[in-house]
């Protein structure tokens, strides 16, 4: 029997909780072929979601970790196309079986590995969110809402009370409820699949709270607040009062439109709580039917939701726990809870909570299984439980979806400990925008390999539960203190290193320097660090503790505000333990007012209408509103409120527009060029589809032959060659710094080469640093004085040079020089028809049901914008820095000629032959002696690095075109297929002969200090240079804490487009993987570290 | 157990002229609901029969009984105090024995020789026990019953024992709590407007009418069924509420479709389609 297998199936802890490492690391490829073939055959065949899950992970980290570090295992085969194309449409058993049977064609090699990876990593998280849509539809009482399909066959009515009028006004049900702090943080073991698997080990301690931001309200108070009222029209009304939107909603299909606005949440829980059940999606009956079945004829329903200032990314689960409290009045108002007023009972929260996680799954979010906890009142301990018969679970997972509540009462944890607790704990939130996602299914991924550290790690964090919980129930706060603290800089960051960062590090480092042993602990709410944060200290040093953090965080966030994404300012709350849970009150008569936020923002309309055309109920609410205005003091300035909103604003932010021309004159912006791009754009002439070549080239792959292959061992010639042209001083580094680094941050506009992005000898590093502690390392190994040049841009030049000077130049001994970038763009709305050839025609990654429908759906939304704010337009409506945009790399170098900096080093250095240029995302790449000997040794005016393809490699690559061997830009390809059949990727890593280099522009050394020549060349070759229409994502902060991301246009030509001159001796050579590899998301990042080249790089350093 | 005493309820707001409005039964002949119901309690052995009436329907209701009026008791609900209380007012006329309960506002329509109220009792009185009627109805029309929970009783096909009964439950309810196993996906036992009851619901009733407004007989059932032991019989006959829209029209059309003018009631509304509707 295969061991692997046997380690699955095991019921013994001991067995059934080995290391796939231990093994796999041990084993020869045979071994591990032979064993992905019964793991294969084993999952096809199993019935249990656990025991097929781990297979699918166990196979896929056998392909990503280990197959590829056997050295029997062959570098390069081809991944078919048509496997891929089944990936992006999540056809992931096609996939497999067409990956499965070139493996058996071409015999293991790391490109089919890097696809089975893929294929198996994304068919272990499908089946597990299948898995949770089964279940949660599963739950008794959620069942009937997939069968009502008819709004005939609607079986819920509204309760009569809240159709009976006081004074013409119909009364209204608000409910408040309270958002939840995890105590404990046991290794995001509130993951569904943790609980389902694991319940043992799923435990938190889950607190409800009330919030108020320091400074700005007095007391504590629920944070969320969602209203329910009836109306003589047969629509439903949506108000966001905190997000500023209404919605009216008058047929069944948009209400199931999430993403047309910002009040997707309401709409999803007016879907879970079974009002629209979900099984209407797609019924073509009209609402007004629907509401009549419901309510009676004429008759609508209005549903407001209020976020009392909590900012979004809290970590204290408020979209939840707002969720959960849409819920809850919906099924109040339809008699689904047994009182309209009051408390739920468990059996009704626990309902709720199941609709929550329904409701959270029709929007396409997600959260843990505690997440809703602000529903129970005070504090509980939430479990897993093991699946019993009779469970939907039962025989297919060993727990249950959702957990057991027991609250903590009183004589567990007494009063005096609740109050301590209040009296030490500084809640505050970072204000770092957070994806936490990816986060989530590391953890899941590391539970089911039962990595050796991980797994200790989650054992202590167990451990490290029943010690807070023995804290409680003694009252002992400090020693509670000490065990979140030491949770966080334990278990938790071994288990997830991402899950703290440079800014949690500082924070604690200042609390510490300034509290000393007043300062108790530190405590990680949520995901991860960085957001939704507490710290612990001392009682009598609270109030002091709450002032000095807000300090010490803002200047925190504005030391790092270029590196790190920062979605809002930081702020400290004050918080109270809510002892009530959700809570319903009816508000009738002269009560009946939603608050005050709904009037500002539906008033405006409703006194633009003529009062005759207004309801009897309206124009009641109107003179009640009139009165609140003069006396109740929540009204207060309402009517300085109300006229400021009729008033139409008629001077627009001039200052901005100010900002942003200086900027565009300052960074050398080219008006005549970029009106020349916005009327070839709106032709036609370019766009998307122009980026490709035409479809009778001739694009081949290029053997390896063809190649100098530097993944073996080169001849010693080459690297004494190498090491004698550092030790002259013939060498220079050129990191690319210039861009924006969309992909890392999502658009949000800081400067990735200074993200701290990994801890590396105790502390996290930034690109920047590390690379110029390679160049220092090649200087210490080789008595070498490696130059280092950063070619930075609008974006990034001011925020590098004040680091740098900040630390003083990392340590770096030698020369650093900034290359200030010259050229900038200025983004465009999209057209159209770009958005159209870009999400429909080039093939996309389809995501899971629901997730899909919300991408449709924001896609729509945001076709309808561009075409509303005017396609082609200049992209004006945000930060001044976010409108501008880089230009693409291949201006980086050239700038080094155009701002005098290569004309500098020359004069300084005469000997300096050769530039080893960069991408800022190649981080194992250095001054390698050999590789540097094999470029001089050559003769090449350019040599090229590029790597053995990789499912994730996209975008082009090395090929034959028409003849000649050259790079290949993925948006120039013809078809994508095309991409499949080229083996080798670029690293974007090239060595440039500067003297022929500077022939290419019809330069030499002595005319660099001409600058009206200079600045010839420069545009005679740019003309040469392809450019390329792009879409780029463009984050938008409004509100509290709130993101827009936009798609806009942007124009770049690219340096790899050099190596298509004829004229340019270009050599092409394979390096090793972790040289060459660059990273681009944050989600690559523990791949990266967990497959060695994390250890790669470090070695590489010296500090 | 003997039965010989039924109740029915007529005194309900739209319900009180229901009972007198005419119709023709199953044999061809014109008779009021009234008269239709009684005839459905005498087939089942019933002697006397207490109509819970409003104050002043006596007279109506004595006229169209026609001869079946002498086994009326006429037993009036003084104010609108709901339905359970409306059962609870024929406290001195069932005593101590137990009785047939029929709603006035439905008709009934068996699809054997034996009439539904006969089935009823003959269970009861072989069960020895408390027994509703209740027909698997789908969850769209909850809002209109009252529902029980329970499970099927060993070896017998029709009967269950009651554990839970909720009146006009949200559908969300009737899945937590009154799912059958062997019933279609989305169908619950819902009241089929006739009962069996045991003398120990008056005092149900008597405890919940002083201490609630407004109580369901569903309630008083429900505490009955955690008292003694309480059947459901499940009906696959056929009920009809004249309170409903084309509520008469459809009894009237079942009558006549179950009874002797079946063919005659056919070929006539085939006649009034193929003119109407098709022209011809």
């Amino acid at each position: 029997m295969s061991e692997l297998i046997h380690i699955i199936t095991a019921t013994h802890p001991e067995q059934r909780d080995q290391s796939l490492d231990t093994f796999a690391s041990k084993a020869t490829l045979n071994t591990l072929l032979m064993e992905c073939k019964a793991l294969d055959d084993f999952r096809r065949q199993s019935n249990n979601l656990y025991e097929r899950v781990r297979a699918l992970f166990f196979l896929y980290a056998i392909h990503r970790f280990h197959i590829p570090t056997k050295e029997d295992c062959d570098e390069n085969g081809s991944i078919p196309f048509q496997g891929y194309e089944h990936l992006l449409n999540r056809r992931f058993e096609e996939a497999i079986n067409l990956f499965l049977e070139a493996q058996e064609t071409s015999g293991a090699n790391k490109s089919i590995s890097s696809a089975l990876a893929s294929a198996y990593h994304s068919l272990g998280f499908q089946t597990l969110a299948n898995q949770v849509r089964k279940s949660v539809r599963t739950v008794r009482g959620n069942q009937w809402m997939f069968r009502a399909g008819h709004p005939e066959d609607h079986p819920l009515r509204v309760r009569r009370e809240l159709l009976t009028t006081q004074q013409e006004l119909f009364p209204i049900l608000q409910e408040t409820t309270p958002v939840r702090m995890d105590l404990t943080h046991s290794g995001w073991s509130d993951i569904f699949f943790l609980g389902m698997d694991f319940p043992e080990g799923a435990r938190v301690i889950n607190v409800s709270i009330d919030l108020a931001v320091r400074g700005r309200k007095a007391a504590p108070k629920p944070p969320v607040e969602a209203y329910f009222r009836i109306i003589d029209e047969p629509v439903i009304r949506l108000a966001s009062v905190d997000l500023g939107a209404t919605a009216v909603i008058d047929t069944i299909e948009a209400l199931f439109d999430f993403a047309r606005d910002y009040l997707g949440l309401l709409k999803a829980a007016i879907i879970a709580s079974g009002i629209v059940p979900p099984g209407m999606e797609g019924a073509v009956q009209p609402l007004h039917q629907l509401l009549e079945k419901l309510i009676g004829p004429g008759k609508g329903f209005e549903l407001i939701s209020k976020v009392n200032d909590i900012p979004k990314g809290s970590r204290l689960a408020v979209s939840t726990n707002l969720l959960a409290c849409l819920i809850t009045v919906c099924m109040r108002a339809t008699g689904q809870a047994e009182s309209l007023t009051g408390g739920l009972t468990e059996a009704e929260r626990r309902l709720v909570a199941a609709r929550a996680i329904l409701g959270e799954w029709i929007a396409g979010s997600g959260g843990g299984w505690q997440d809703s906890g602000g529903v129970w009142p005070g504090m509980k301990m939430i479990h897993g439980e093991k699946a019993a018969e009779g469970d939907p679970e039962w025989g297919i997972s060993r727990g249950r979806l959702l957990p057991s509540h027991h609250i903590l009462e009183r004589d567990e944890v007494s009063v005096q400990t609740r109050e301590a607790l209040q009296n030490s704990l500084v809640l505050v939130h970072g204000g770092m925008a957070q994806d936490v996602g990816p986060i989530l299914e590391m953890v899941t991924e590391k539970y089911l390999l039962r990595s050796e550290k991980e797994w200790h790690g989650r054992q202590k964090a167990i451990t490290l539960y029943d010690h807070v919980i023995q804290c409680l129930k003694e009252g002992e706060i400090q020693k509670l203190a000490q065990a979140t603290h030491e949770n966080f800089h334990g278990p938790i960051q071994t288990i997830i290193p991402w899950a703290g960062n440079r800014y949690t590090d500082l924070l604690i480092e200042q609390v510490q320097d300034q509290f000393g042993e007043d300062f108790w602990g530190f405590w990680m709410l949520g995901g991860m660090a960085g957001g939704g944060m507490g710290f612990i200290f001392a009682p009598h040093r609270k109030a002091e503790a709450q002032d000095t953090l807000q300090m010490i965080m803002s200047s925190t966030k504005r030391s790092l505000a270029t590196a790190v994404p920062f979605a809002m300012e930081p702020v400290v709350y004050d918080f109270a333990i809510n002892e009530k849970g959700t809570w319903g009150t009816m508000l009738a008569g002269s009560q009946a007012l939603m608050p005050a936020s709904y009037y500002k923002l539906t008033m405006p309309q409703l006194l633009r209408q003529n009062n005759r055309q207004l309801s009897k109920h309206r124009q009641a609410e109107l003179d009640f509103f009139g009165n609140a205005s003069r006396e109740n003091p929540e009204f207060a300035g309402m009517t300085q409120t109300l006229f400021d909103a009729l008033i139409p604003q008629s001077v627009k932010d001039e200052r901005v527009q100010s900002q942003l021309q200086n900027l565009l004159d300052q960074y050398g912006f080219d008006p005549v060029q970029h009106e020349q791009i916005r009327t070839d754009l709106r032709s036609g002439r370019i766009g998307l589809s122009q980026n490709r070549l035409p479809v009778n080239t001739q694009i081949e792959d290029v053997p390896l032959a063809d190649l100098l292959d530097a993944t073996q061992p080169l001849p010693a010639a080459y690297r004494q060659a190498g090491i004698e042209a550092l030790q002259a001083g013939k060498v220079a580094v050129v990191s690319l710094a210039g861009g924006a680094g969309s992909r890392w941050t999502k658009g949000a506009g800081v400067v990735k080469a200074l993200n701290p992005f990994v801890k590396i000898n105790g502390r996290h590093r930034s690109f920047v640093e590390l690379h110029l502690a390679k160049s220092k390392k090649i200087n210490q190994l080789y008595d070498a004085d490696l130059p280092h040049i950063f070619t930075t841009s609008y974006l990034t030049h001011e925020p590098i040079y004040q680091k740098i000077e900040q630390e003083a130049q990392f340590n770096y001994p030698g020369t650093l020089i900034l290359s200030q970038g010259q050229s900038v763009g200025l983004r465009l709305i999209p057209m159209s028809r770009d958005l159209r050839f870009a999400w429909e025609e080039q093939p996309q990654q389809r995501l899971d049901e629901q997730a899909q429908k919300m991408q449709d759906s924001v896609h729509k939304a945001l076709i309808g914008w561009a075409q509303g704010a005017g396609e082609g337009s200049d992209y004006t409506d945000n930060l001044p820095n976010q409108c501008l945009h880089p230009v693409g790399h291949w201006y980086e170098v050239p700038n080094l000629l155009l701002n005098g900096s290569l004309a500098d080093l020359l004069d300084k250095r005469p000997s300096l032959t050769t530039l080893m240029v960069h991408n800022i995302d190649t981080v194992g790449a250095n001054v390698d002696p050999a590789i540097l000997g094999a470029h001089l040794q050559s003769g090449a005016g350019m040599t090229t690095e590029v790597i053995t393809r990789e499912l994730e490699d996209r975008g082009g690559g090395l090929a034959r075109v028409n003849g000649r061997v050259q790079l290949i830009e993925g948006l120039a390809l013809p078809y994508e297929e095309i991409e499949f059949k080229l083996s080798y990727y670029n690293s974007s890593t090239t060595w440039v002969d500067i003297d022929q280099f500077l022939a290419l522009f019809g330069l030499d050394r002595a005319l660099l200090n001409d600058k009206t020549k200079v600045e010839t060349a420069v545009r005679q070759l740019a003309a040469r240079m392809p450019t390329y229409i792009t879409l780029k994502d463009v984050k938008k902060r409004w509100g509290n804490g709130q993101e827009d991301i936009f798609p806009v246009t942007q124009f770049e030509k690219l340096w790899g487009d050099m190596t298509a001159l004829p004229e340019l001796n270009c050599r092409f050579i394979v390096v090793p993987r972790q040289r060459g590899q660059q990273i681009k998301e944050v989600a690559q990042l523990d791949g990266w570290l967990r497959d060695g080249s994390g250890d790669y790089l470090a070695s590489l350093c010296a500090f | 157990m003997n039965i010989q005493k039924a109740v029915i309820t007529i005194a309900g707001k739209g319900q009180r002229t229901l009972p007198l409005q005419t119709l023709i039964d199953r044999d061809g002949t014109e008779k009021s609901v009234l008269q239709i119901l009684i005839e459905e309690t005498l087939q089942a052995g019933i002697e006397e029969i207490g109509l819970i009436i409003r104050p002043g329907d006596e007279e109506a209701f004595t006229e169209v009984a026609g001869h079946h009026s002498g086994r009326l008791r006429f037993i009036e609900q003084k104010e609108p105090l709901g339905y359970g209380q409306a059962i609870l007012c024929a406290r001195s006329f069932v005593e101590s024995e137990p009785f047939l309960h029929l709603v006035g506002d439905h008709i009934y329509i068996s699809r054997t020789d034996m009439s539904c109220a006969q089935h009823l009792v003959q269970v009861a009185q072989a069960e020895n026990c408390a027994v509703s009627a209740v027909q698997a109805t789908r969850e769209s029309y909850l809002p209109y019953f009252g529902v029980v929970g329970g499970s099927r009783v060993k070896g017998r096909q029709e009967l269950y024992q009651i554990e839970t009964i909720l009146e006009k439950p949200t559908p969300t309810k009737a899945e937590q709590q009154l799912m059958i196993p062997g019933l279609r996906s989305g169908h619950y036992l819902c009241f089929f407007g006739m009962h069996v009851l045991t003398p120990a619901i008056m005092e149900i009733l008597d405890e919940l009418v002083a201490n609630e407004t407004a109580v369901w007989l569903s309630k008083a059932l429900h505490y009955l069924a955690q008292k003694e032991k309480v059947l459901a019989l499940e009906k696959r006959d056929w009920r009809y509420d004249l309170g409903a829209k084309y509520g008469l029209m459809n009894a009237q059309l079942a009558l006549a479709l179950n009874g002797s003018d079946r063919d005659l009631v056919l070929t006539q509304m085939i006649d009034l389609m193929a003119h109407r509707e098709l022209g011809a």
